[in-house]
């Protein structure tokens, strides 16, 4: 499992909360859902990604994709860098590097402030998502 | 009846962090002209004051995901200039890997993903790895290779924590160093070739006369440290920048911009690097240069991808040097105390000069910190260049135009990030 966000962006943390507080499964986490995240699941069969959404829902809805299937627009998934969750996940299928398995999970976020700690419909759906993993 | 034209772009792609364009031509006249840089700024100058000197290296590293040895390496330079403390040739050696480790992942990125598309008619990495998959399998693989040596050596790819003023907290052990050999043969082997792949692009015939401004080492290719030269002849120590340099704030940019004292534009980055410093270029490099048509100076700012692969192929050759003499140093770290003291220092980013200037307490405690990264050096560079191309090429449609003049922004691979920061922000339009 990899969890993606950042520490000092509210919600953008929820993929990283999720990934600390696994128990049964192997976790990694990295700020962005860029071109590590490809090295990351390297060797893996069976991967789930949990990142923060922007998708207008409401805050702490949790949507579940395939990520063999799904095209992702570059939007869907919040970075500050060039290449971000969509884009890795768009690469990694063009070049045959996906995972067997591939989901993904969006934690819609609710905040991105400087500094907050997780909003709590989005603390909710960590504790949903976590409970749901490691009994997966 | 106008001939008057407005390219404007609001959102550059393919940079790291965010900035825009904006063009006003009258016929092939330029009216108007700014690289803005929309991100606001970062005030880590600011958050190092009161912090203790042993710190910097952590805090500045901070300032950026793609190159934070060049923060650390610079910022110890600073430390231990000020301290009057010299590192062992064990620690220097371990210090030159790790910053290898770090041109290869910044370049990796750049020459596969944000610039070798421009080149090849693609809108990004993505869309070129369908057509060029071996490609950008090798622009993974390499940029792979540098997250590794940084694990190695740092402890973890991003953001380092075995790097501390003085030298490192651990030494890696002789067998944890060779573990990278197999990998750096195969990097060598990629670097070159690639060397040969971008020399085939096509390049837009532009050459400007630059002041390069580069760190030139007594018998190393300019990276560590070292004194700083340029093309016309300068030749200081870190501690006499303040002096020749000078930064001044511009509306459209919160980057400030820098320029010679009484002078203008100048030019950071491989290329400076690279034709002040050919001369040490390791074997394989100068060959891969020479045979990319690359004489011992470029000064077309489109081939600098091919600078970044010679670079690569340089990376990787003197790493393996590295790794294949590297002995346990007995003393990871030396003792640095620069209470009361003012230091300076500077090393090669992946994009260029990056200067420190720490003054220091008498408590250990920072004083007064401050941080010129290579973007906020080339601003004016990168104006000057636009400014150049335009009335060459005004006859283009304002699609080609604009297209082109992105490519000339990304030949500098400029971090936005460096220098100022991301925040969630609206583009303001400037209408006139």
């Amino acid at each position: 499992m990899i969890g993606i966000g950042s520490e000092f962006r509210g919600d953008d943390a929820a993929g990283l909360e999720v990934a600390r507080r696994l128990r049964r499964v192997n976790s990694a986490t990295c700020i962005d859902g860029s071109l590590d995240m490809i090295n990351l699941w390297d060797g893996w069969s069976d991967v789930a990604l949990v990142d923060a959404t922007r998708s207008g829902s409401a805050p702490g809805t949790i949507q579940r994709f395939d990520g063999k299937k799904t095209d992702f627009p570059s939007s869907a998934f919040v970075s500050t860098h060039a290449i971000g969750t969509g884009e890795a996940i768009r690469l990694a299928r063009e070049m045959g590097l996906l995972p067997d398995k591939l989901t993904v999970y969006g934690i819609e976020a609710g905040s991105f402030a400087i500094g907050a700690p997780l909003t709590p419909s989005v603390a909710g759906a960590v504790d949903v998502l976590v409970e749901e993993l490691d009994n997966a | 009846m106008s001939s008057e034209r407005r390219i404007e772009v609001d959102y550059l792609a393919r940079v790291e962090g965010e900035g825009a364009m904006y063009l006003e031509l009258d016929g092939s006249e330029v009216r108007d002209l700014k690289f803005k840089i929309f991100e606001p700024p970062r005030f880590f100058e600011a958050f190092l004051r009161g912090r203790k000197h042993s710190e910097a290296p952590d805090i500045t590293a901070r300032i950026c995901g793609i190159c934070p040895i060049a923060y650390q390496m610079s910022a110890c330079n600073a430390l231990e200039a000020a301290a009057g403390a010299t590192i062992t040739n064990g620690i220097r050696s371990l210090r030159r890997l790790i910053y290898f480790g770090e041109w290869l992942e910044s370049h990796g990125l750049h020459v596969f993903f944000l610039h070798a598309p421009d080149f090849l008619g693609y809108d990004n990495g993505i869309a070129m790895a369908k057509d060029h998959p071996e490609r950008v399998e090798a622009g993974l693989r390499l940029k792979k290779l540098g997250n590794e040596i940084m694990t190695v050596v740092g402890g973890r790819e991003i953001h380092p924590v075995n790097v501390k003023v003085g030298g490192f907290y651990r030494a890696p052990r002789v067998e944890e160093l060779a573990s990278l050999k197999k990998e750096l043969e195969w990097g060598l082997g990629a670097a070159i070739d690639t060397a040969e792949w971008v020399s085939t692009l096509s390049f837009p015939d532009f050459e400007r006369d630059y002041e390069f401004v580069a760190v030139r080492h007594p018998d190393e290719y300019g990276m560590l440290d070292g004194r700083i030269v340029s093309s016309a002849g300068l030749d200081i120590s870190p501690e006499e920048w303040p002096e020749h340099f000078i930064e001044s704030h511009v509306e459209w940019s919160n980057a400030l911009h820098a320029r010679k004292v009484g002078g203008g534009s100048y030019h950071v980055g491989p290329m400076a690097r690279y034709s002040l410093n050919y001369e040490w270029l390791s074997p394989a490099a100068k060959e891969a240069a020479s045979r990319a048509g690359l004489g011992p100076v470029c000064r077309n700012p489109f081939q600098s991808i091919v600078v970044r692969s010679v670079e690569m192929v340089h990376a990787c050759e003197t790493a393996l040097e590295i790794v294949a003499n590297y002995k346990q140093p007995d003393a990871p770290s030396v003792e640095v105390d620069p209470s009361g003291k003012i230091g300076h220092g500077v090393s090669e980013a992946p994009r260029g000069l990056l200067y420190h200037r720490y003054e220091v307490d008498d408590d250990g405690l920072i004083a007064d910190a401050h941080i010129v990264p290579p973007t906020s050096q080339n601003q004016l560079s990168i104006e000057d260049d636009l400014r150049a191309y335009v009335p060459l090429h005004a006859h283009l449609d304002d699609a080609t135009l604009q297209w082109q003049l992105e490519q000339a922004i990304r030949n500098y691979d400029p971090c936005i990030s460096c220098a100022t920061h991301f925040l969630d922000l609206e583009v303001k339009r400037t209408d006139r």
